[in-house]
């Protein structure tokens, strides 16, 4: 990044260029090249390893949502949320961010493998990541 | 920018301040803020007015006010979430703070004016010598001085690579950095902007060909009933602004002076429309007898690409009825406007207006010539 780029890269780094939107979860997935035996390559997608969850206690600064009143010195960036029955991730997600498709992003706060889990019994407390925080403090530096 | 249309979610709005580093501010001051206006432009600063209001027993009188809080040179990180989708609008230093108080109650307001980070550029003059160096190595030394704002340099090769001899030419730089760089963008033909993201504290020193390439952003709708997504766009076609310079150019050996030929604009200008305007005007560029070869003609070319542009549009549109955010500095696809102005524009500038309840954005669009390429726009 810091050096300069041939005049022919200016053409890589157009919009589009990633195969995932903004939106997705993979969005910041590294793009690997698997080589055949007969030469031909093929790109695929690298795993994507889930963030580290928030420790209770300790914010990471990073931006937080301050629309709901976390102020300065509050450094949690989820807040809790108490599940009722009939809920499900998307309901969760199109309640908390607009957007049904988002629910990925409280599955990443919760340690789950499924998120199926997340809303299995009634009366569990799961957390929310802030709207407006970046729930990716290590994501990468694309912007396309 | 999201990928579908914006539901009922909110729209959040998140404001970091602070001197270098920057951290939430509190929600005192989320509260009294009234409305954010933000402008990005395409090779040129862009800036921001925040208006806060202003209780006379409030935090902010009594406290962050006269703490500096608001002070010049303070750092200011707005960043939108559209439906969970954070992004960030702008990076930028305050520069000037106005109190307005007024004898109603509730209506004493603090507006805070100012400017993204390449102010940082353009605040001492500097005289500095280059010898040896090509335009785009004269960028980047003077990019890595600005790293420790999180500028990171994002600096392409000139199109027509100018080897530098130092037995014949120093270049040298008198001015501002930014200045400077502007001035060395022009020549070649290029942009130079900050674009700020994509996590807050980062910007990206962009010093290349403007992006008019790729995938295109969602389309504007206009004049569609129910499915039009903008409010009003007005298209303007201007056939004076395009020139076709000439350039003169004499070998120091031979002392002949020669016409230089008319470079093809297409790499930097890749059409968008199909039938390209004929430049009308002719102009002759002074001062360009007397440098290298390669500087000459990378001047013609430049202003001959940036001069090509000869229609303009303009409109606004809500981010709730249109969905998504309008990107700056990138494609954008038009339809409904009738076959002469439909598809694929340059987005110049876009202003955010947010305001608690609405987000606006006023755009302007350009373009070389009329018809669209293509009978489709990305929807």
């Amino acid at each position: 990044m810091a050096d300069i780029e041939p005049y022919e890269n200016a053409l890589d780094a157009i919009p589009g260029a990633h195969p995932y939107p903004r939106t997705s979860r993979y969005h910041d997935a590294e793009i690997g090249i698997h080589r055949q035996p007969d030469g031909t390559e093929v790109r695929y997608t690298k795993r994507r390893l889930l963030p580290p969850l928030p420790e209770s206690g300790t914010g990471s600064g990073t931006g937080s949502g301050m629309a709901n009143g976390s102020g300065i010195g509050s450094g949690d960036e989820t807040q809790s949320h108490t599940v009722s029955s009939g809920e499900r991730p998307d309901l969760l997600g199109q309640r908390y961010f607009g957007d049904p498709a988002q629910w990925w992003q409280i599955a990443d706060a919760n340690p789950v493998l499924d998120p199926r889990e997340l809303t299995d019994e009634a009366g569990n407390v799961i957390e929310i990541p802030l709207a407006g925080g970046f729930p990716r403090a290590d994501r990468g530096d694309r912007r396309v | 920018m999201s990928e579908l249309p914006v539901g009922r979610g909110p729209v959040h709005i998140t404001l970091q301040m602070g001197p270098k580093l920057t951290r939430p501010v509190p929600a005192e001051v989320t509260e009294a803020l009234l409305s954010a206006q933000i402008t990005a432009t395409a090779g040129d600063r862009s800036g921001f007015q925040l208006a806060f209001d202003l209780t006379k027993n409030g935090l902010i009188n009594r406290t962050l006010l006269p703490e500096g809080f608001f002070d010049p040179k303070t750092r200011v990180i707005v960043s939108v979430s559209v439906r969970g989708t954070p992004e960030v609008l702008l990076d930028g230093l305050i520069v000037r703070q106005e109190v307005g108080a007024s004898n109603q109650p509730g209506h004493s307001t603090l507006t805070v004016t100012g400017e993204d980070l390449s102010l940082l550029m353009d605040l001492e003059e500097r005289t500095d010598r280059y010898p040896n160096l090509p335009p785009s190595e004269r960028v980047l030394a003077i990019l890595r001085r600005y790293s420790d704002y999180g500028i990171r340099p994002d600096v392409y090769t000139e199109k027509v690579s100018q080897p530098p001899h130092q037995d014949l030419r120093v270049h040298y730089q008198t001015g501002t950095d930014l200045q400077y760089v502007n001035e060395l963008a022009r020549a070649n033909g290029y942009t130079f902007y900050l674009e700020p993201g994509p996590n807050p504290g980062q910007s990206s020193a962009r010093w290349g060909p403007e992006v008019r390439l790729g995938i295109r952003q969602h389309a504007l709708n206009v004049n569609m009933d129910n499915n039009s997504t903008v409010d009003q766009l007005t298209f303007a076609y201007d056939g004076t602004a395009r020139e076709e310079p000439q350039a003169r150019w004499q070998d120091p050996g031979t002392r002949q002076s020669t016409l230089l030929p008319q470079p093809p604009i297409s790499p930097l200008r890749p059409p968008l429309g199909k039938r390209p305007t004929p430049a009308l005007k002719r102009r002759t560029l002074s001062g360009t007898a007397k440098q290298q070869r390669e500087q000459a003609e990378a001047e013609l070319l430049a202003r001959a690409a940036v001069s090509a542009d000869v229609i303009s549009g303009s409109g606004s549109l809500d981010v709730n009825r249109h969905g998504y955010l309008l990107a700056p500095r990138q494609l954008v696809g038009v339809r409904g406007a009738g076959r002469a102005y439909d598809g694929d524009y340059f987005v110049k500038s876009v202003t955010h207006t947010l305001r608690p309840g609405s987000y606006q954005q006023n755009f302007t669009l350009s373009r070389e010539g009329l018809e669209a390429r293509s009978a489709y726009v990305r929807p």
